[in-house]
């Protein structure tokens, strides 16, 4: 038996080693940012919170944080308005091209990000459509719409439908019955849907890139400029506080309303 | 999935089973039914024809064009740039170094990400909450951020370099960042939640019992992991792998922050084309090449899966 037991602490080692591999990087940028060194150095020999204030350099980092913060969501919020009933539709009728039709909506997740930027560029420039803001919350709404789609799906595969019958059989009209039944059940597709569709949009660098014209500019544009031109930490700062951000808002996700095991789950 | 919940719908309509449910009946469309249908789905669908299908027409129509300095000349159309993307060796490298950089950062993934699911699995209640909760925490942290952390571990006066140091097994720190490797340990590091998740998701299907029947027939954890457990989260196994490659061999932004242009990928070679060359037919041919083929390779890893190794996903 002791060849099983070795079999035994060496998955349970891995597994623990791959859980380490995956929250290293984020302690090493935590414990950077304090360093009081011009460039990345561990361990720091000195401490210091300037990095924290020197975020305010990073060019245009307000308006860029600004435009990224409305940009997402709005993307969040209209595709989770577009996704629900086309949701309802097909996880509740069966009708022609259903199948092709699924696939469709959800392709977007496996093209190439760029390659949805590109076509988006390229059509603008064809239609003469011009680029402003709504150029870049059409290119987000693509690129993510299909997340809401697909926790929505989840939700309402998970749902239960009689509810509804008993809410009609006993004199609730249709609308009363998707408002009251319907909406209070997908609340938890609906929330890490717009979660989904914020993050990734809040985040995308490759569909923006080819997307901004005349001086817009996003977040994650200009963190990635002054990433690859400046070697100083204050990008370690700016991760923190990110890290941070994003840490609470998925724990209260989960809290409230049970976004990790709805994901786990569908 | 919920077979019985699903045979009652919603008031006003035949009993329809879910997305995934057993193929229904043939039954009659009545028109008012599929107009209701067709309303339901035409805000998601129309916009989708209007500003992802059609782009897309276009993009593709666009690669067969031939490009003279700043004219798109319209003549016949060409296959010009689809035949210099394989003869030109910057954009045939590029090409094989995708391939090869999303093969490893995948293969290795899942070595890894395994033995997390199976540590979910066994892992009690309070620790599987908080495993899960740093998993989900990893997929929504940006992918900037998470870049540039490998950018400090692995930075000349980084933790990995002093320690390398101070163990002697190097007099001075590596150059480790912007280089192949940097780039593959990244990708590993971004696409290891999407492994984890779908295997998690499918060994919580595997009854307990299948297990404890197998050890007390006789087999060893290894026997009993290879031939019962294994080949049953094959689905949650393909699924999370099928994902995973697609995401590599579209990365853009991680060989961007850790690679250097010598060890471009695909992604990085069109945008190069549209917005420094300004080539635009020769980006998108790029563009439906890596589309095309990133296609291809996940159907025939389907039907190797399902024919060969005779598993259903």
């Amino acid at each position: 038996m002791s060849e099983d037991r070795l079999f035994r602490y060496f998955i349970t080692w891995l597994g623990w080693a791959a859980m380490l591999f995956l929250v290293f990087p984020v302690v090493l940028t935590v414990v950077v940012s304090f360093s009081g060194s011009q460039f990345i150095e561990f361990p720091p020999k000195s401490l210091s919170v300037d990095w924290y204030t020197n975020i305010a350099k990073i060019n245009k980092i307000g308006e860029a944080t600004l435009l990224s913060l409305l940009i997402a969501a709005l993307t969040g919020l209209l595709t989770v308005a577009m996704a629900i009933p086309a949701a309802l539709a097909l996880a509740r009728y069966d009708f022609p091209c259903k199948g092709a039709i699924s696939a469709f909506l959800l392709s977007p997740v496996a093209v190439p990000m760029i390659a949805i930027g590109i076509a988006i560029l390229q059509f603008f420039i064809w239609t003469g459509l011009p680029f402003n803001w709504l150029t870049l919350l059409v290119g987000h709404m693509v690129l993510v719409s299909a997340y809401p789609v697909r926790t929505l799906i989840a939700s309402l595969t998970l749902s239960n439908p009689s509810l509804e019958e008993a809410a009609a059989s006993l004199g609730a009209s249709r609308w009363t019955v998707f408002r009251t039944v319907t909406l209070s059940q997908l609340t938890p597709g609906l929330i890490s849907g717009f979660l989904f569709a914020f993050l990734i949009s809040f985040d995308n660098y490759p569909i923006s890139i080819f997307l901004v014209r005349s001086g817009l500019t996003t977040m994650p544009i200009e963190v990635f400029n002054y990433i690859s031109q400046q070697l100083d930490p204050t990008p370690a700062a700016f991760s923190t506080i990110y890290i941070i951000i994003v840490s609470a808002i998925i724990i209260f996700a989960e809290r409230r309303f049970g976004v990790i095991s709805l994901s786990v789950k569908g | 999935m919920a077979g019985a919940a699903t045979e009652a719908t919603m008031p006003g309509s035949a009993g329809v089973p879910d997305l995934h449910g057993p193929a229904p009946k043939r039954q009659r469309y009545s028109g008012n039914r599929l107009l209701m249908i067709l309303c339901l789905l035409l805000p998601l669908l129309g916009f989708m024809a209007v500003f992802y299908a059609a782009p897309f027409i276009y993009l593709t129509q666009e690669s067969f064009r031939s490009w003279e300095g700043e004219d798109v000349a319209q003549v016949e159309p060409t296959l010009d740039y689809y035949i210099k993307t394989f003869t030109s060796s910057r954009t045939s490298r590029a090409f094989v170094r995708t391939f090869r950089i999303s093969l490893i950062s995948t293969i290795i993934a899942l070595i890894i990400c395994y033995p997390v699911a199976l540590l979910l699995i066994r892992a009690g209640p309070k620790v599987r909450a908080g495993m899960l909760l740093v998993i989900f925490i990893s997929l929504a942290s940006s992918l900037i951020v998470r870049n540039y952390g490998w950018l400090v571990v692995l930075a000349d006066q980084g933790p990995v370099n002093q320690l390398l140091v101070a163990l002697g097994i190097t007099k001075r720190g590596l150059r480790m960042v912007y280089s192949e490797g940097a780039t593959i340990v990244a990708l590993i590091h971004y696409i290891m939640p999407f492994v984890i998740l779908p295997i998690y998701g499918s060994l919580l299907r595997i009854p307990d019992s299948y297990g404890e029947a197998s050890v007390s027939l006789g087999a060893g954890p290894w026997m009993t992991l290879r031939k019962i457990i294994f080949p049953l989260s094959m689905p949650g196994v393909f699924g999370g792998t099928i994902l995973s490659f697609a995401i590599c061999m579209s990365a853009f932004v991680t060989p961007l922050m850790l690679g250097s242009p010598a060890t471009a990928m695909m992604s990085q070679v069109a945008a190069e084309q549209l917005l420094v060359q300004q080539n635009f037919p020769k980006g998108s041919a790029i563009v439906v090449i890596l589309t095309v083929s990133t296609f291809l390779v996940v159907v025939a890893y389907g039907v190797i899966v399902r024919r060969v190794m005779k598993v259903d996903v």
